[in-house]
């Protein structure tokens, strides 16, 4: 078990990450989630040990990391630019730490050998990281991981290089490989589709503060802040105009065709496949609204929504406010 | 290119098969390969030849290391960082003839800083510009002190190219800051070091006026180049044709050393930066 508490760091007087408590238990994959920059990749950073925390600590297994080195912290971790040794063959990036841990020729062999199966690599076993593929590379990068047969998994942003279709093919091969091992997994990613794909829990980080911790159906039903309400759910929710003193959103999804809504005005379409998104203009400001009816712009239309589907949320605190 | 450099060479080549010297009243006759003969004969040219070489090695070889150990410090993080990497390149910037000269003081006998704490030291004089056995050492001395801020701005290029990352990696998997010098910065750096020792040892078989204001080729010419030997063929002796012959001669050779290494180099992957 993985467990943050109180963790901060900061650069110069700025601090990039505060007050971060998580436990990512055994068996279990939390989500980091949060946009560019709110310091995702400095928490991974600071339990791998390659950066000393200003507050708070760090425990694995019920031991703290506190004065553990880098290089002893049993930790398999994947940089989202894969940091893979371009002038040494696949082969050789994999036997580096090995090698340096003064394992013996043969094991090493033996072990290497059994990854490049497990990551299907044993034909590129050979090529230099260039001459593989962006997927093929990330194989090299987990390979690496799973050798150190870590005691927790860092990733992250593993999937940001590849291409969405990859992406969609790689998961269930990630699911197999490490999220479905025992060892708690902590993965760092920008996209909330990815993020409540993959995950048991996500934590959704802004500014380097935690906005709130929970299942991928919780912080879709119940967003803790306007934050999250935002981050989480494509498309975005809506924003409505003209409430009196609270924040309100609802979900496109929520929003239906209700000839005694309220009038609004279709100003453009995107068709989705299965259904569309319409942009509407009503007296709510424009909303978004997915539908599966063939409508034209310039069409005019009623549209409501049931009131237990809203959100609402302080508008200075941006904290949710319960309604009963 | 055709005209800076093409032109002059075919005129060269031209210059280099005719008499043209005071005894033809400066016209050019053709005297069929007579001034080739004469260079291949010419003791003069071939100790200036590998003056030259021994010149452009030590040099060359003291830069790089040199440069190496400065790019690596100017890329850690250290208080004062930047002013130390603008300074740094301040002798690059110095015009050639300024530092020579600047350099001829410092090796003066009796007057010159070197000498005088050669004496206080209690050292007999090195008389470092008057011994024909030494005095090249002073020429490079002044050549590493003016080119070293070159290959150092190459090999900082070069180094930061080179991703944070993979150093993370590398202290994960167990390895040490001084293990990683050998075992990511040097295979890196590779094409940054091999391109830094073709540039500067093109440049520094070509070398004049450093070696013109510093000693002007003694004591006893064993200072001497062959640009220099082939200026002074032209401007001294008067002798356009031999002066082409041995202007071309040292290109030559030079060019057939770093278009083999060049290629052998290149064939092999080395100049390439490797991507990861
Ligand atoms: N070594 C550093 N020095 C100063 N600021 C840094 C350093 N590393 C990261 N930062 C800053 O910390 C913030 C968070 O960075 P990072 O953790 O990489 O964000 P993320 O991974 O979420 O995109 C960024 O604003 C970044 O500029
Ligand atoms: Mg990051």
């Amino acid at each position: 078990m993985l467990k943050l508490h109180t963790l901060g760091k900061r650069y110069g007087s700025r601090w990039i990450l505060r007050d971060l408590n998580l436990e990512v238990l055994t068996g279990e994959c939390v989500a980091l989630l949060g946009p560019s920059g709110c310091g995702k990749s400095t928490a991974l950073r600071l339990i791998a040990g390659l950066e000393h925390p200003d507050e708070g600590g760090i425990e694995l297994d019920g031991r703290s990391l506190d004065g553990i080195p880098a290089e002893r912290r049993r930790i398999g971790m994947v940089f989202q630019s894969y940091a893979l040794f371009p002038h040494l063959s696949v082969r050789d990036n994999l036997d580096l730490g090995l090698k340096i841990r003064g394992m013996a020729p043969a094991k090493r062999r033996e072990q290497i050998d059994a990854v490049l199966s497990t990551v299907q690599l044993v034909n590129e076993a050979d090529r230099r990281p260039e001459q593989l593929s962006g997927g093929q590379r990330q194989r090299v990068a987990l390979g690496r991981a799973l050798l150190r047969n870590p005691s927790v998994y860092l990733l992250d942003e593993p999937m940001s290089n590849l291409d969405a279709q990859l992406r969609d093919e790689l998961r269930p091969q990630l699911r197999r490989l490490i999220l479905q091992g025992p060892q708690p997994v902590l993965y760092v990613t920008h996209d909330q589709q990815e993020a409540m794909a993959l995950a048991d829990r996500i934590a959704v980080l802004r500014n380097g503060r935690i906005e709130q911790i929970g299942t991928p159906q919780e912080l879709y039903l119940k967003p803790a802040t306007r934050f999250v309400a935002g981050f989480i759910g494509r498309p975005q929710i809506n924003w409505l105009k003209k409430t009196n003193g609270a924040c309100i959103g609802i979900r496109p999804e929520h929003l239906r065709p209700d000839e005694n809504g309220d009038r609004c005005r279709l100003i453009g379409r995107e068709w989705l496949g299965a259904n569309q998104l319409l942009l509407l203009e009503g007296a709510a400001g424009q909303l978004q609204m997915l539908c599966s009816a063939d409508l034209q712009p310039g069409e005019n239309l009623g549209v409501s929504w049931s009131p237990q589907d809203e959100h609402h949320f302080d508008p200075i605190s941006e904290k949710r406010l319960s309604r009963s | 290119m055709a005209m800076v450099f093409g032109w002059p060479m075919l005129r060269y080549s031209w210059l280099s098969m005719h008499a043209s010297s005071v005894l033809t009243g400066l016209e050019p006759v053709s005297n069929q390969g007579a001034n080739w003969i004469r260079l291949l004969e010419d003791a003069r040219f071939w100790q200036d030849a590998v003056q030259t070489s021994r010149f452009a090695a030590l040099s060359v070889g003291l830069e790089i290391v040199l440069a190496l150990a400065m790019a690596l410090l100017l890329d850690q993080r250290w208080r004062g960082r930047g002013v130390v990497r603008a300074l740094s390149l301040l002798p690059w910037a110095l015009p050639t003839t300024m530092m020579a000269l600047g350099w001829r003081w410092i090796f003066n006998t009796p007057y010159g800083p070197l000498e005088q704490m050669a004496q206080s030291a209690g050292l007999s004089p090195l008389n470092l510009l008057s011994n024909p056995d030494w005095t090249w050492l002073a020429t490079v001395m002044a050549d590493v002190w003016k080119t070293t801020p070159f290959i150092t701005l190459l090999l900082l290029a070069g180094l930061q190219t080179i991703p944070d990352d993979l150093y993370s990696a590398f202290r994960l998997e167990g390895g040490k800051t001084r293990q990683a010098l050998t075992a990511i910065t040097l295979p890196l750096l590779t094409p940054y070091i091999l391109i830094g020792i073709l540039f500067r040892t093109a440049q520094a078989a070509g070398v004049f006026d450093l070696i013109q204001v510093l000693t002007g080729g003694g004591p006893a010419g064993s200072t001497e180049s062959i640009a220099q030997y082939a200026y002074l063929n032209a401007m001294r002796f008067l002798d356009f044709g031999y002066s082409a012959t041995v202007m071309l001669a040292g290109f030559v050779l030079l060019s057939l050393v770093i278009f083999t290494v060049a290629v052998l180099l290149q064939i092999s992957g080395l100049l390439r930066p490797l991507k990861s």
